[in-house]
């Protein structure tokens, strides 16, 4: 017995020291940059990286605010079109693998397997045409083609899916049968609350893949009433012969600050966890 | 379970609406378009027209014998199984650490918290970072490796190609085993804890636990975070262009990189970087569907093939009624 | 999920390409009559900011400008613009500038029938140039095949070989400019015994292999494409051998360009104490000043330097500036271009900029494209120890030659010199480095190698 005891004891040092050195190489890299916001330009040309804080962080900020856009604006236009993506993309995969598990219908399967199939095609290839068709239809300098799209995000549909196959009992949706409630009722009120957890974990997922998201905004929006966070960071470095790192940074550090709000209000659930079923059951 | 009322199966038509609407919009269309695009004689910037090739697969017939095209694809499966093995082991033993009831680990919800934030920080400041901690011939990893002695002089690490590729893996690796553990954890509390309590009862090992319970039933998560890490595995892009622009010496070029080069680097290969994306798609197809097949729940088949036979007879016999 | 995303733009421009199908028509239906906005794309905010101080001074010149800015860093601004450019319509782009390493598309190349022909804007093309006596590399870049000028620019980016005074000093004696010019050249030879002196007092003649590359690339007689084939000039050719040798003799510091070693050697943190860096004017102003480690004399190495006459005569940068053919308001587009590119007055863009006084004065002065301009100007530095810049600057700009330039040059340059690296660090041998080199050409460009 004392042995055992003695070596869970060493397993839960190594655990521990395993998990702290983790955490400190997933905190480094958010300490460079919040110290890098306080360097000048030319102290970062120097030493890239570096722990100790400098006094620029003003005259950074006055180099943002010099450019022809405006931080709030990008801030605000971030938000909605991750704010929106982030909500499409939760509601209607949840809407989607309620009807997979809920119902039976006769294309059920096959359209599961569609899905999958889905998920597959490399976003390389549902790229191409893709602008042309914003352009088409006069959605560029528009954050819609950054929402929409994300109502059909196959991957988010397998992981709620899965989510639903493990905690839902199809007995509450029927006992609101009885009580008369129609399915979409019982759907909006009954089951959402139900997947409350799943679609947190869900939600930092997209919200931050959307924040972070560059290339396309960054083509599709052309007018500076419509940039968001990361296309003005990207202004910010210019072209390489003249770039304010000193600023791209402080950018950097704005454009992760609403990240770290988000991401630890919602953390709650990815410390509870979520239950995911397999296939059957 | 499964008598689910026949009368509401059009609910689950209604409700899958949205996503095939958007899907067909926004994804099959642009699909079929490249498609269509590889095998028209489409390049050079401002054209407008194409034609249909003679030869229609003579795009694809250039691509295949690219040499470098080649050895990007090598590239990746290389590097890709550099940041996966060790990404799905240290997922799944965090897993098993954060899930086990042997260990109460303390701070576990800190823990968590705190692996999959650099999941949140965007791809291209990672890879500066990263480029200037390995800077040569003065930088942070060259410093401390001086300083311990481990070198003499400042190694180029730029240079050295096994030691990009690592770097390139350790950023993918770094960046998503977080995610990969987080679905892993939901995937275990999916897992019915009588069973657990009756394996403790009969005095199996946590390590026995893990093996024996644990990984079967973690197949269909299993499957999905090796779906989508293959797929984002083989689509890999920015970190390898932002760290040392594929170099050096094609080290790090992807295959991404490589169809982007095809299109952008100056000769504007519509046709043919459409081609190799095709390919790509072609080759993530067959790679899934070969994990699907490895993976594929034998019993549940045979689960299945019954429940449709079961359906058949009840519909025979309610005709006969 | 979906990782990576971003490489969805690599097809974007395929993307471009078809719509311009779907929008042929609407190009004829956005021919509104006296229409007052002017678009304008760039990749900076340096010409929207010129567009201010024109307004100022042109207050009759009522139009609206609608600026588009995106960097070039992440390889967004040319598929966008020649997105706009292929899609046409009212919101297509009026002005819009291209930066050295891709002018050429837009002026000769692929989107070269974007461009109109400056003497269609209404200006007097042959008079002003010579008037202005504008560098004539930077004519050359900007006159599309058929022999019409379609871009200008306003800066001019010739190089020079900036060095350090007390270096100078301790290894020949003096720091003057005349004296030192004739130390690191005329020529290649000239320049590697110049290094050999440095050597044996323990310094290095430049920081690192990527310093020597611009002068070697501008200098050299023909560009990488000849007859529709990839050539290698054999000033080019030659790269390989100095760089290898270099390494091994230990003339640099083996660092790269724009890394945290390379802007380290600019205030004597490297290994060896750095002699000289070659570069344009904005290279002091943007990098070099900055990166000395003091803002007045006496600081770091502020103050420490000097230009002199490169060993070749080369250029590296600048913005050219570009008119849509099919742009309705052609005549106030012309007089602000005019105004940027050709106006040497002391109320000209380009005296303002050579002075830094288009936004009050103290800003940072600048070579200008007009010799009319630079010879009104003061380009006295209190970085180069209180040197006039323009006297070196100016003839620089006359050595330079923008005919060896392709299309290409970014991509090509970057797989020889990747590959003249591999060679130099003893990865592989020189016939391997220079196939690879050339198969990298094939694979990717599509240009016939033999």
């Amino acid at each position: 017995m004392k042995s055992l005891k003695a070596s869970t004891n060493i397993t839960k040092t190594i655990i521990y020291v395993v998990c702290i050195f983790l955490a400190i190489l997933s905190v480094f890299p958010f300490l460079v940059m919040f110290i890098n916001a306080t360097r000048s330009t030319f102290q970062i040309q120097q030493d890239s990286v570096s722990l100790l804080p400098s006094k620029y962080l003003a005259s950074n900020w006055a180099v943002f605010k010099g450019k022809s856009f405006n931080p709030v604006v990008g801030f605000v236009n971030s938000m909605l079109s991750s704010g929106g993506a982030t909500l499409c993309a939760v509601y209607f995969s949840s809407l989607t693998a309620y009807a997979l598990v809920a119902y039976s219908w006769k294309l059920r399967q096959p359209f599961f397997t569609f899905i999958l199939a889905v998920l597959m095609i490399p976003a390389q290839v549902t790229g191409i045409g893709f602008y042309q068709f914003m352009y088409r239809i006069g959605w560029t300098n528009s954050l819609l083609p950054l929402i929409f799209p994300a109502i059909a995000s196959p991957s988010m549909v397998f992981f709620m899916r899965q989510y639903l196959m493990a905690t839902l009992s199809l007995d509450i949706v029927n006992s609101a049968r009885i009580d008369g409630a129609g399915e979409f009722y019982t759907f909006n009120r009954i089951i959402l609350p139900i997947m409350k957890p799943a679609m947190a974990t869900q939600a930092i997922f997209t919200f931050v893949f959307s924040w972070n998201s560059l290339f396309i905004p960054l083509i599709l929006l052309t007018n500076s009433k419509k940039y968001t966070m990361p296309i003005m960071v990207s202004l910010l470095r210019g072209d390489i012969y003249k770039t304010e790192y000193g600023a791209v940074y402080l950018g950097l550090s704005l454009t992760v600050l609403p990240l770290f709000v988000i991401y630890f209000l919602l953390s709650k659930y990815i410390i509870a966890g979520v239950a995911l079923g397999a296939l059957k059951e | 379970m499964r008598n689910k009322g026949v009368n509401y199966a059009k609910y689950g038509y209604i409700f899958s609406i949205p996503f095939v609407l958007t899907f067909l919009i926004f994804s099959l269309y642009p699909t079929i378009f490249t498609a269509v695009i590889g095998f028209t004689d489409l390049r050079g910037m401002g054209r407008t027209e194409f034609n249909f090739l003679k030869q229609p697969f003579d795009n694809f017939v250039l691509i295949l014998n690219n040499p470098t095209f080649r050895k990007s694809l090598g590239t990746t499966a290389i590097i890709w199984l550099m940041n996966f093995i060790p990404q799905i082991l240290l997922s799944l033993l965090l897993t098993a650490w954060f899930t086990t009831r042997r260990f109460k680990i303390r701070g576990q919800g800190a823990f968590k918290v705190l692996l999959y934030m650099p999941n949140i920080i965007t791809a291209a400041t990672i890879a500066i970072l990263f480029n200037s901690l390995f800077g040569y011939p003065k930088g942070p990893v060259n410093d401390l490796f001086m300083r311990f002695g481990w070198l003499d002089a400042p190694a180029n690490f730029h240079m050295q190609k096994w030691t990009a590729r690592g770097v390139v893996a350790f950023i993918q690796f770094w960046m998503w085993y977080g995610n990969s553990m987080i679905v892993l954890i939901a995937g275990v509390l999916g897992i019915d804890p009588t069973l657990f309590e009756a394996a403790e009862i009969d005095g199996a090992t946590s390590t026995q636990i893990f093996f024996k319970i644990t990984l079967p039933r973690l197949k269909t998560i299993l499957l999905y975070v090796l779906i989508t890490s293959m797929i984002g595995g083989l689509q890999m892009f920015d970190i390898p262009r932002l760290f040392l622009w594929g170099g050096p010496d094609s080290a790090t070029l992807t295959a991404s990189l490589f169809i982007y080069n095809q299109a952008f680097s100056g000769s504007y290969l519509y046709n043919r970087a459409a081609a190799a994306s095709m390919i790509m798609f072609l080759i993530i197809v067959v790679l899934s569907a070969a994990l699907f097949h490895l993976m594929r729940d034998k019993d549940e088949a045979k689960f299945r093939k019954a429940e449709r036979l079961r359906i058949r007879n009840a519909k025979k016999q309610g005709e006969l009624v | 999920m979906k990782r990576n995303m971003r490489i969805v733009v690599s097809f974007l421009l395929i993307a471009c390409m078809s719509f311009s199908l779907f929008a042929a028509g609407q190009t004829e239906a956005a021919k509104a009559p006296a229409r007052k906005v002017i678009n304008l794309w760039s990749f900076t905010d340096e010409v929207p900011k010129m567009i201010d101080k024109y307004k100022e001074l042109n207050p009759n010149w009522d139009y609206d400008v609608n600026v588009t800015i995106i960097a070039t860093t992440d390889g967004a601004y040319q598929p966008a613009l020649d997105a706009a450019l292929a899609a046409g319509g009212a919101n297509a782009p009026d002005i819009y500038t291209a930066e050295s390493a891709f002018v050429l598309k837009y002026t000769q190349g692929d989107a070269s029938h974007f461009a109109a022909p400056y003497k269609s804007l209404g200006i007097d093309v042959a008079k002003k140039l010579k008037e202005a006596d504008i560098a004539p590399y930077t004519v050359e870049i900007g006159t599309n095949t058929k022999g019409d000028l379609v871009g200008l620019g306003y800066q001019a980016t010739g190089g020079a070989f900036i060095y350090r005074r007390s270096i100078a000093k301790d290894v020949w004696g003096t720091d003057d400019p005349a004296v030192i010019k004739t130390k690191v050249g005329p020529g290649w030879d000239k320049f590697f015994q110049a290094a050999e002196d440095l050597r044996k007092k323990n310094y290095a003649i430049i920081s690192g292999d990527g310093d020597i590359w611009h002068a070697i690339e501008g200098a050299s007689a023909k560009g990488w494409i000849v007859d529709d084939k990839l050539f290698i000039d054999p000033d080019r050719e030659m790269f390989i051998d100095v760089a290898k040798t270099m390494l091994e003799k230990g003339y640099h510091n083996d660092t790269r360009d724009w890394t945290d070693a390379w802007f380290a050697d600019m205030k004597d943190a490297g290994a060896k104490k750095v002699f000289g860096f070659f570069g344009p004017a904005w290279l002091i102003n943007y990098v070099m000043a900055g990166n000395s480690g003091g803002t007045k004399p006496g600081e770091g190495t502020y103050g420490d330097w000097a230009v002199c006459e490169p060993p070749v005569g080369f250029f590296w940068g600048g913005t050219w500036l570009i008119t849509n053919d099919k742009s309705p308001v052609k005549d106030a587009v012309g007089d602000f271009i005019e105004w940027v590119t050709l106006d040497s007055s002391e109320t000209g863009l380009q005296y303002y900029w050579a002075n830094g006084t288009l936004n009050g004065p103290g800003g940072t002065k600048d070579t200008v494209a007009s010799g009319t301009v630079m010879k009104k100007s003061d380009g006295t530095l209190p970085f180069l120890g209180g040197q006039d810049m323009f006297d070196v600057f100016v003839p620089a700009g006359a050595f330079a030659s923008g005919r060896n330039k392709t299309q290409y040059d970014e991509t090509i340059n970057t797989y020889w010199r990747d590959q003249v690296r591999s060679y130099s660090a003893g990865n592989k041998s020189r016939a391997a480095a220079i196939a690879e080199f050339k198969q990298q050409v094939a694979d990717n460009l599509a240009i016939a190698v033999k």
